[in-house]
């Protein structure tokens, strides 16, 4: 499903004369419409699809009408490019500023899955401006932030352009009593542990396994047990998801089965009915109980085949590996684990995955291994891959352990010169030298890994570690529940300093004490580069811990597979 | 109170005209103003001299002199005529002084009499020479007419969009015509012209005779002609010294009058106001001034000294040396009010107010009187109304008060009527004020004028202070009153020459600060239009929006400074275009040079390049010496850009030897495998037939398995030195895929294999083969065997082993593999067992 789905699905467009739908992707749309409207994002790759598909027009000496509408936004480089190729003058160009879709009661989505690899690779800065806008949006629809916390360069840069926003265009919100009492933005970057690990949350492990494109998800036959697959919309609404999403797969099925008994039993009661309280029952309850029904079979058709795919993979040893590599013992077996791995070909995404979580968890590899475990993965997965390799150094997803300990002085040097608001200036062969993760220092500081005495019931989770069974709580929630709670990031400079964000961690109070202490309640935060569910699972259940309501604006819904596909080269 | 009316002339049976001081002029001429050159601008607008001006001497003393003065007689400017003859000024609407050149040039001056432009009027008019030359106001901005010395007419409507318009010949006309006059219907000017008894209309196309309807007989001149301010009345003066008033269309006549003065007058202006009772002609003469209208008497005047007219909206202004006088028709509310005996509602009411004041029982008399016959509404109106047509802040003030006496005594008066009276009395007489000199009436210029304009008039004579505290006390919205103020004071403060940058940029910070609606890159521009391009630098600086930084410094050519204003307002696009712009600004060199220190362009140039220009990427890495990005570069080529295997070798080996310039040997040596791979994957596909192009080393090897071509794939695995464990994995997987059972099982015994055996027993029992997992099964290490034996479902050796190794661990898993009956035996023995080692 795509946002546009969302908003105008195909029979809307139809009403409104749409002939047809094409992709705009490689190969040239073939259509005898007189008029041709083209919704993309600004990305040159889409102007030249545009304009061979003019160009094409133009020799075989036909004329039609072009209408280019670029979302969220034009940019002068498109108009260049449509300009460069000679056709500037033939198509009309306008502007979507769509920039927002709400997904669920709690979440809203930038639908910018580019952001990531545009913003922590490229290091293109163009979304940047669309996020302010949209945080320039929500505030003139929901007041002024009183509290504003943020971590990362990206997201102070966001938020110090949407503070010119707002200060160009004043008077509008100020006085409005502000309705969401904290704003919290954290770049992707800041917590790349969370997003590569393999999701057990219910919600989480669809996406890792079925793929949740704007908040629907296709199951296939082997879920529906029919021959058809079929498109389905997760959220709230979904009363059975509801209750699960958040779930440790694990309790998934105990519920699930649970539920099936109460179906049956609701279903069972008709037997002792008269005609009255029979016609009440299938007026009134049938309808929602064939509902529920069918919800249910669903997910229990989604569990199974769930199932089966992770036991196929050997999936305790996977988790396994990975909560050792975030413990940090038995680095040695785990290494081979993931040689394995990459020998047997299990999958191009997932070795990858496994590299860069053992990468960013021992602060890059040691030499040996990093070349031998690229050069197995080269020999398995092909060599363009060398390309993967370089973008995932750049973007310091994996690299090289510095030999010895003599460079540090130097890194900590160029870190610090790197979070310097003037460097942005460094080149590009220092910034993976800057993104030391100092992962293993952080979880201590933190406590990210939980010290159990006996089993972790994930029945009843104590903290947001449930996630992960229990192994690990999400770097990213935990550095937002210590923020919240202390209203700053007071007493936290050395994670700050780990994190290499010494300039880069803001907070911002407004003094006015306007705010009602509902609104203090209800805290929006922003994910720049993406969030995974299992982040959104465990920062819900912090609310209910807590008595916060989280409201969740992310540039696209991540996770693992996706952020290592970003990365990716692949042929053509 | 008694004298009230005694300026007061009547003419005719409705109207009365009265005529009262402005000014006393400040002064100082020493030329009589007929020796001048004289222009005034209309609204109260500025008064322009040219004394000297016919003279033609070189000697400076008598060079003419242009000089500008308030209403008031302030002076605003003098300046030394150093340009051409003039033949005539005039004011724009914008208030600029056209000063029109025999040779055609009309130069343009400021306010201040600062030189702004100056344009010609065209060639015909260059080599005539200008005769004659009027300006006038239109609705679309002020216009210029020229006679020539041909008698040829030109005119343009608009000198702020200059087209000229060359007008039709007039047939017969061997002299120049007796007066003339441009007039404006429907939207075009046409020109009005006598020659002898005979008028003619000369339009965009054809010149055409027109003659006025009900002209008296007898004519054989005009003398003098006059168009009222709105251009829809004309008055035509004949040399029997009658005077004909009809519409400017020439349809209709209004009146007629025969002054019997024979000598051609100076001037002959109409006296008139939207709504007047009357239509009276003013004429003056050398000493005589008349006002005449459909009234067989005149108003008669006499001037004491050389006069001016100026016709405005509604009168006529007269100036001489000594004084700046204001006659018009009474308007209606003050005529009500003040004439004698009226009995008027506003009288009344007036007269109730003067009694309370004196403390008499006359007030309330007075006040029954206008509430029995129900007209307090309208007399409160009419006070109000008076009020603003007065002249005296006294005669105001006892009139508002009357009004506000009258409104105690009404239930719901809405106030806002009075209080806007009241603001806009107290700003005309600000205005109005001597040191100022702007004589505005309130009705009828003040109205049409606009609050917005008046400001706009104020900050031209540099009042700053006066307009913003009038913004102020009518607190007009900062963006549109206070901020464009300062913000033009602003634009005034970095012409000043004599100041230095730094000074001039601070004194503009403090008093503008943040003020909203500032654009500091307006003054910006502007301090570069004055050519203190560092000064506009500086004002740059203090402008929040980056993005408003941008276009003016790119204009001054200080794209390096742009780009990195434009990188700091995060604003992609806004460093795009200035790095277009550096691009055809620069050389390659240099632009590249200046990427190099900003990587945010750079990232975004790479960008544009990766898919627009890549042959640019390719020599942005070579100038940065970045070989790891120049070799990763090539490897994309190898794949994406070229198809012949030459080729796709030959980019590797570029690619290869920038990986060993960056020294990155591992992807050096990575890339000259893949070269390797290759050639060979082609030899291959050439003597084995099928598709090897492109596939990993790992599928190379599978495929060559697959394909029975044991002893080639372990020739390749040999050179390529593939790892005996992945050599292993490899062929395991290949020959279970083939189901080869047999050479799997030679396989394994060929050496112990180093990744163990309990992968053959998972590959068999993927395959669903009980019975070859079970050959390997013993060949399981011990720590594994478990796991094997429960893979291939024999529960009951597995749990021996468990218990043989005593490892609790195994024997929950075996626990957890017993199913109901069958294995039930099996359960109760690793219980015992588990008992025993607890005992143990």
């Amino acid at each position: 499903m795509s946002p546009l789905d969302r908003i105008a699905n195909v029979s809307i467009l139809k009403q409104h004369e749409v002939d047809k739908l094409y992709k705009v992707e490689s190969k040239p749309a073939v259509s005898s419409s007189e008029q041709l409207c083209f919704l993309v994002r600004p990305r040159i790759k889409n102007m030249r699809y545009i304009a061979n598909l003019v160009n094409a027009d133009k020799l075989a000496g036909r004329t039609r009408k072009y209408k280019v509408i670029f979302s969220p936004q034009k940019f002068y480089a498109c108009e260049m490019v449509l300009e460069e190729e000679g056709i500037y003058g033939d198509v009309s160009c306008d502007e979507w500023a769509f920039s927002l879709l709400p997904l669920d009661v709690d979440l809203l989505s930038m639908e910018l899955p580019e952001f990531f690899r545009d913003y922590f690779l490229e290091g293109d800065q163009r979304w940047i401006n669309t996020v302010a806008q949209a945080l320039h949006l929500l505030s003139t629809l929901y007041g002024p932030f009183p509290n504003c916390y943020g971590i990362g360069r990206c997201a102070k840069m966001s938020y110090e352009l949407w503070r010119k926003l707002e200060d160009e265009e004043d008077g509008e919100t100020k006085g409005r009593r502000p309705e969401i009492g904290h704003i919290f933005l954290l770049d992707r970057d800041m917590d790349f542990v969370t997003a590569l690990c393999s999701q057990v949350v219910y919600e989480g492990l669809v996406d890792d396994t079925f793929r949740i494109k704007c908040g629907s998800v296709d199951f296939g036959p082997e879920v529906t047990s029919s021959d058809k697959s079929l498109k389905v919309l997760l959220n709230a609404e979904d009363k059975v998801f509801n209750e699960i999403r958040n779930e440790h797969f694990s309790n998934v099925f105990g519920f699930l089965s649970q539920k099936a008994r109460n179906l049956q039993a609701q279903y069972d009661r008709r037997r002792g009915m008269d005609i009255k309280q029979m016609k009440n029952f299938v007026s009134q309850e049938l309808k929602g109980l064939k509902q529920e029904h069918r919800l249910l079979s669903l997910h229990i058709g989604a569990c199974e085949s769930i199932m089966k795919k992770k036991t196929k993979q050997d999936f305790q040893e996977l988790i396994k590996t990975e909560h050792a590599l975030l413990e940090g013992f038995n680095i040695r077996e785990s290494t081979s684990y993931i040689e394995e791995h990459i020998d047997r070909q299990v999958s191009p995404i997932e070795s990858l995955r496994l590299m860069c979580l053992l990468s960013i968890t021992e602060n890059g590899l040691i030499p040996k291994d990093y070349r031998s475990l690229k050069t197995q993965y080269l020999q398995s997965y092909g060599p363009e891959h060398l390309l993967t390799f370089s973008n995932l150094r750049r973007a310091g997803l994996l690299t090289e352990q510095a030999p010895g300990d003599t460079l540090t002085a130097v890194e900590s040097k160029v870190s610090k010169l790197v979070t310097d608001k003037a460097a942005g200036k460094i080149t590009d062969a220092f910034s993976s030298l800057a993104k030391r993760s100092n992962f293993r220092a952080i979880s201590k500081k933190l406590n990210l890994i939980p010290r159990v005495d006996g089993e972790y019931d994930l029945k009843v989770p104590r903290d947001m570690a449930y996630v992960f069974s229990g192994a690990y709580v999400p770097l990213s929630c935990r550095i937002i529940e210590q923020v919240l709670e202390r209203r700053s990031w007071q007493g936290l400079d050395e994670v700050v300093r780990l994190l290499n964000c010494s300039e880069l961690a803001f907070t911002d109070m407004t003094k006015e004490d306007k705010a009602s202490s509902e609104s203090l309640r209800l805290i929006l935060v922003v994910f720049l580069g993406g969030c995974t569910f299992s982040e959104i699972s465990a920062l819900r259940f912090l609310g209910r811990e807590k008595g916060y309501r989280f409201i969740f604006l992310t540039t696209a819904v991540t996770n693992s597979a996706r952020l290592m596909e970003a990365m990716s080269e692949v042929k053509a | 109170m008694d004298c009230y009316t005694a300026n007061w002339n009547p003419l005719g049976d409705s109207a009365f005209y009265r005529k009262y001081e402005l000014y006393s002029m400040d002064w100082d001429l020493k030329e009589e103003l007929r020796d001048c050159l004289v222009a005034a601008a209309p609204y109260g607008g500025p008064i322009a001299l040219l004394r000297n001006p016919w003279r033609k001497e070189k000697a400076a003393s008598v060079r003419p002199v242009l000089e500008i003065y308030s209403a008031s007689g302030m002076p605003l400017a003098s300046l030394l005529w150093k340009s051409g003859p003039v033949v005539s000024l005039g004011w724009s609407a914008e208030e600029e002084l056209l000063c029109v050149q025999e040779d055609g040039v009309v130069l343009v001056y400021g306010l201040h009499g600062d030189f702004r432009r100056h344009f010609s009027m065209g060639n015909e008019v260059l080599q005539n020479r200008v005769l004659d030359a009027r300006i006038f106001h239109t609705e679309f901005g002020s216009g210029v007419a020229i006679l020539t010395g041909a008698h040829r007419f030109t005119l343009s409507a608009n000198v702020g969009d200059l087209k000229l318009r060359r007008m039709p010949e007039v047939p017969g006309l061997q002299s120049a015509p007796s007066c003339w006059t441009t007039l404006c219907q429907d939207r075009v000017a046409h020109i009005l012209l006598a020659v002898g008894p005979d008028l003619y209309l000369l339009d965009h196309a054809a010149c055409s005779s027109v003659t006025p309807p009900g002209l008296a007989p007898g004519v054989s001149s005009f003398l003098q002609m006059a168009v009222s301010f709105t251009y829809r009345h004309l008055a035509l003066f004949t040399d029997t010294g009658y005077i004909w008033m009809g519409t400017a269309s020439l349809k209709e006549k209004l009146c007629e009058f025969n002054c019997n003065i024979r000598a051609p007058p100076k001037q002959m202006v109409w006296c008139s106001r939207p709504r007047s009772k009357e239509r009276a002609v003013v004429v003056a003469w050398e000493r005589r001034l008349m006002v005449v209208g459909d009234a067989p008497e005149s108003i008669q005047f006499v001037l004491d000294e050389d006069s001016y007219l100026v016709p405005e909206l509604d009168g006529v202004r007269i100036f001489s040396r000594s004084t700046h006088e204001f006659l018009h028709e009474v308007p209606v509310a003050s005529e009500e009010i003040f004439k004698i005996a009226s009995m008027a509602p506003g009288a009344l009411l007036l007269e109730a107010q003067k009694e309370y004041e004196k403390e008499s029982q006359k007030a309330d008399e007075y006040l029954r009187e206008i509430q029995e016959l129900g007209q307090l509404t309208q007399a409160v109106q009419q006070c109000i109304e008076a009020a603003g047509h007065e002249h005296r802040p006294d005669m105001q003030k006892s009139l508002l008060r009357a009004a506000s006496f009258g409104k105690c005594f009404l239930d719901r008066f809405p106030p806002d009527s009075f209080v806007r009276m009241c603001q806009d009395l107290r700003v005309l007489n600000a205005v109005r004020d001597y040191h100022i000199g702007i004589p505005l009436t309130y009705s009828h210029r003040y109205k049409q004028l606009t609050i917005q304009v008046l400001l706009d008039r104020l900050v031209l004579r540099r009042l700053y202070p006066l307009a913003i505290q009038i913004c102020e006390y009518l607190r007009l919205p900062e963006v549109q009153g206070v901020s464009r103020i300062l913000a033009h004071w602003a634009c005034y403060k970095v012409q000043q020459k004599d100041v230095s940058d730094e000074d001039v940029a601070r004194a503009i910070n403090q008093k503008l600060g943040d003020t909203p609606g500032v654009s500091y890159s307006d003054i910006a521009a502007r301090a570069y239009g004055c050519g203190r391009t560092e000064l506009a630098i500086k004002l740059l600086e203090y402008e929040p929006r980056s993005g408003e930084q941008v276009p003016l410094l790119l204009k001054m050519k200080r794209s390096k400074l742009a780009l990195s204003k434009a990188i700091e307002s995060g604003d992609t696009d806004l460093v795009f275009t200035v790095l277009l712009h550096l691009k055809n600004e620069l050389n390659r060199g240099d632009f590249f040079m200046t990427l190099r220190n900003q990587p945010m362009a750079l990232s975004l140039y790479r960008q544009f390049c990766k898919y627009q220009e890549l042959e640019t990427l390719k020599d942005l890495y070579n100038q940065d010496d970045n070989h790891q990005e120049l070799g990763s570069f090539h490897i994309r080529a190898s794949y994406a850009a070229e198809e012949r295997i030459e080729g796709r070798v030959a980019a590797l080996q570029t690619a290869a030897d920038a990986f060993y310039k960056a020294k990155n040997e591992f992807a050096a040596k990575a890339t000259e495998d893949q070269m390797r791979l290759l050639r060979l994957q082609r030899r291959l596909e050439d003597e084995l037939g099928g598709r090897f192009l492109d596939l990993s080393l790992h599928d190379t090897v599978t495929t060559l398995i697959l394909g029975g071509h044991n002893k080639r794939a372990e020739q390749l695995a040999r050179d390529f030195r593939i790892p005996d464990k992945r050599l292993w994995w490899l062929k395991l997987t290949a020959l279970a895929d083939l189901e080869d059972w047999e050479e799997l099982e030679k396989f394994s015994k060929s050496k112990k294999s180093p990744i163990g055996y309990l992968p053959f027993v998972e590959i068999c029992m993927k395959q669903h083969n009980k019975y070859e997992a079970k050959k390997y099964t013993s060949r399981v290490g011990p720590e594994q065997k478990v796991k094997a034996l429960l893979l291939v479902g024999d529960v009951a050796q597995a749990a021996d082993v468990a218990i043989e190794h005593r490892n609790e661990a195994e024997l929950s898993l075996v626990l957890s593999h017993c199913t109901g009956a069958t294995d039930g035996a099996t359960a109760d023995k690793i219980q015992r067992a588990r008992a025993q080692a607890q005992k143990k």
